[in-house]
């Protein structure tokens, strides 16, 4: 392989393999990124895969067992940046919604049993920043095809990555929709970060959130905007949560 | 002993490995892992609304995130009677047929298809099969393209919606998708010749069940309110726990499923050999030319019926297409009920997906999930363990890893859906005593000693039980004492060890331990005693039962037992005390 080139690994934790998916999905352009970097492993993709220095790695999935611990801290110990890829990585996803590791351990136990792992002991699924130091956060269920696209792009040319630093809101209105918080419709638009292109409020669907939540989201603010609108407490909160993983912990802990 | 293992499989969705353990001339063990760690879903759905769950659901998997929800989407509406206009099933219908697509190119070319042509990953290989390679791509594309005119976009759109969906395409849009599905069928030809005609290995080669969704009217589909079996049993949607089964092993988070005690497929070869005699037009003949009795026992063609599919789904569109073209867009159907219960059984592109729920007061209240690879993962195993003993049989133990890794890739294992690939094992030598004590670990074991003692060797079984009597041994029975079997299997959580002569073709008095399971995959050495006995134990039962077997010298009716049987007696003996 090329030397000027830099050395990419693509890792997936415990997740749905959608970022891995979609980075695959990249149809015209996926020769064009085996080109352009030096992919060293990317398991999902190809068998031929060195686990040495990188200089970018980008890791999907949330940390779930005890192997994925290791696996993580050995990925940063190897990799000059890390790059977290979904909500999954970023704030550990729909399986993160147990906040409480008591019920976490109680759910586990009511799916699996009093079985014990003979491979890997689970752990109460969290996003990698909770292990190792994260450079870079690329949102997303899945990430979508244009950020990872651009992101990849201005890594490679040793540039840091831009992100949307806005709420879905921004984008609906550069979609010119209508809003559906008006129309009395759960969305949690204001508190999600952008980049999906507000795709469920283009087909008159309200947003449920699933790029995770923006920086500085205003929760309290959307918690009291639905209460207007009607909606109840547990629904407001149990919504909020689904996909915010970690990243709504100190609003629940308030309310 | 020796352990060849693929910790990470690779061009599989998921992160997920396999093994196998060679003791001799041997296989003593082959286990499927799914490390993908446990996320509990169906606990996280719990005391959702039915929309919120519509909307977590599909994260199960990015692969068959539209199976997800469409299986979700179809439970939903039966537990909360909603009535879906024509339109809404054409939609979910196009829909599928985009995610069919989609996945079954992806595997096919990209996971796939290099193993046969000797490169490690499509783009290498796009060096020699450049046109292929691009022209898969822009089929997958199309595939996806589906999926986001239908769902919003790539993976995880939430367009479909219970009752309906929030938009529909243009008129313009669909005309677009039937024209480019025509324009592809030139190469979707291509797809079918390459992929039926590969040169499959003959091994793994053995009867299985094949499981899959009963369409409705007598056609070939992706979804039906039953469950067709290839023993000729149909079975309702909402009994399928009679089938499934499902329970845990402790080497995977993803849970395993037996049909009547049998491990059974799931996925396009089961549609294909199930209801393949139902394809209409061009499929039904390239049905008819290509497939054949071997279809049903080499999973490893599971690659060509996904290429069967490709091109039903390629014949398919035009029609749904047109038939959307005449209906209008439906408003989406509202509902009022706040309880009820509803199963969803649809095929995600590797097989059976079934999804059902109970809804309380508005809230789910229960979620029971089961996904294809879950139920494949006791077949993924049998077949591993048929490949690995036959190419040790034949002196070919160099290719046993290789070959495992391609029965497991045939499979497209969704690992995220259940919960990376293969490992070959020596085992150590006098393995048997470890394994012993492994058992004595899960509990105290209860041995049963068969064989006939009036034939040399094969007595050995009974020998040693007799022996272990004599030295005061409780909880120590043979074959003759047995009356009622199912008694057998009244141990709770006890282990079975059964004490029989085990031709293994090694050297006279060579012991081994090996699950009960594998001595039923292997006809060679299955005694006509433990098939009859099996019959009555559940799949928990079975998992926890093990054959202490000894390697005869002779079977000679009316010989004695011989020199080197009677030396592992003593050693056995020795060992259990």
């Amino acid at each position: 392989m090329n030397k000027d080139k830099l050395k990419i690994g693509i890792y997936e934790l415990t997740g749905c393999a959608g970022d891995a998916l979609l980075i695959l999905d990249c149809e015209k352009e996926l020769i064009d990124i085996f080109k352009a970097a030096d992919i060293q492993s990317f398991v999902m993709a190809k068998s031929d895969n060195i686990e040495g220095e990188l200089d970018v790695a980008f890791v999907e999935g949330s940390v779930s067992t005890e192997k994925e611990v290791k696996e993580v801290r050995d990925i940063r110990k190897r990799a000059k940046v890390i790059v977290a890829i979904g909500i999954c990585a970023s704030f550990g996803g729909i399986q993160a919604a147990f906040l409480d590791r008591k019920d976490w351990k109680r759910n586990f136990k009511k799916i699996y049993g009093d079985l014990e792992m003979i491979h890997t002991k689970p752990v109460h699924s969290k996003p990698i920043d909770a292990y190792v130091k994260v450079d870079y956060y690329l949102p997303g269920c899945p990430i979508g095809k244009e950020q990872f696209l651009a992101t990849f792009n201005r890594i490679l040319r040793g540039n840091p990555p831009e992100l949307y630093r806005f709420p879905v809101c921004v984008e609906c209105k550069w979609n010119e929709n209508d809003c559906l918080l008006n129309k009395g419709m759960p969305c949690l638009g204001p508190v999600t970060q952008a980049g999906c292109g507000s795709i469920c409020i283009n087909h008159n669907l309200p947003c449920v959130g699933c790029w995770g939540p923006v920086e500085g989201a205003n929760f309290t603010s959307e918690f009291h905007l639905l209460r207007e609108k009607g909606f109840d407490v547990d629904y407001i909160k149990k919504k909020m949560a689904n996909f915010s993983g970690t990243g709504i912990a100190d609003f629940l802990r308030k309310y | 002993m020796k352990k060849i293992s693929i910790d990470h499989l690779s061009r599989v969705e998921g992160n997920g490995g396999i093994s196998a353990v060679i003791d001799g001339k041997k296989v003593t063990d082959v286990k499927f892992s799914i490390y993908e760690g446990p996320r509990l879903v169906e606990r996280l759905t719990l005391g959702k609304t039915p929309e919120e769950d519509v909307n977590i659901v599909p994260r199960i998997c990015a692969i068959c995130t539209l199976s997800h929800k469409y299986a979700a989407l179809r439970a939903m509406e039966k537990a909360l009677s909603v009535k879906v206009p024509e339109k809404v099933s054409l939609f979910r219908e196009l829909m599928h047929l985009g995610e069919m697509i989609e996945s079954h190119s992806l595997h096919l070319y990209y996971l796939a298809l290099p193993d046969y042509v000797g490169f490690p990953n499509a783009i290498a290989m796009a060096s020699k099969f450049e046109f292929e390679v691009k022209i898969a791509l822009e089929m997958k594309e199309f595939g996806n393209h589906i999926m986001k005119t239908a769902s919003g976009r790539f993976i995880h759109g939430e367009n479909p919606v219970i009752g309906g969906f929030g938009k529909y395409p243009s008129e313009e849009d669909l005309i677009w998708i039937k024209a480019r599905a025509i324009q592809f069928m030139p190469f979707v030809y291509k797809t079918v010749s390459l992929f039926c005609e590969l040169d499959y290995p003959d091994c793994p080669e053995e009867e299985t069940i094949h499981v899959c969704c009963n369409p409705s009217k007598n056609e070939y589909g992706f979804a039906g309110d039953e469950i067709i079996i290839s023993t000729g049993e149909i079975v309702p949607g909402e009994d399928y726990k009679s089938l499934t089964n499902e329970f845990i092993v402790s080497h995977s988070y993803a849970k395993h499923s037996l049909y009547k005690g049998k491990p059974y497929s799931v996925g396009a070869l089961a549609r294909i050999s199930n209801l393949g005699e139902r394809l209409k037009g061009e499929s039904a003949k390239m049905y008819k030319k290509y497939f054949n009795e071997r279809w049903k026992i080499n999973p490893l063609f599971n690659n060509a019926a996904q290429a069967l599919e490709i091109f039903y789904a390629f014949e398919r569109i035009p029609e749904v297409i047109n038939k959307m073209l005449k209906l209008p867009d439906p408003p989406i159907v509202e509902y009022k009920a706040q309880n009820g219960a509803g199963t969803g059984t649809v095929e995600a592109p590797r097989g059976l997906l079934i999804h059902s729920y109970a809804i309380t007061d508005g809230l789910v209240s229960y979620t029971d999930i089961i996904t294809p690879t879950a139920q494949n993962t006791e077949d993924v195993e049998r077949y591993c363990y048929i490949a690995a003993q036959t190419l040790l049989d034949r002196g070919d133990e160099d290719k046993i890893r290789d070959r495992m890794d391609l029965v497991v890739r045939a499979y497209d294992p969704c690992i995220s859906c259940s919960a990376h690939l293969a490992e070959v094992q020596k085992a150590p030598v006098d393995d048997w005593m470890t394994k012993l004590e492994e058992i004595k670990g899960k509990g105290s074991p209860v041995f049963v000693g068969i064989g006939n003692r009036d034939q040399a060797d094969d007595g050995a079984g009974i020998e040693l039980a007799l022996r272990m009597k004599k030295w005061g041994m409780k909880d120590v029975f043979f074959e003759e004492e047995i009356e009622d079997k199912k008694s057998l299997w009244q141990n709770g959580d006890r282990p079975l060890v059964f004490l029989d002569a085990v031709n293994f073709k090694e050297d006279p008095g060579q012991v081994s331990v090996i699950p009960l399971v594998f001595i039923l995959h292997n006809a060679g050495l299955s005694h006509r005693f433990l098939p009859f006995i099996t019959a009555t134990a559940n799949y928990g039962q079975l998992k926890n039962s093990y054959v202490l077997g000894i390697q005869p010298a002779s079977l000679e009716k009316g010989g004695e037992i011989s020199e080197p049987v009677q030396m592992a007696i003593r050693k056995i003996l020795e060992a259990i005390h």
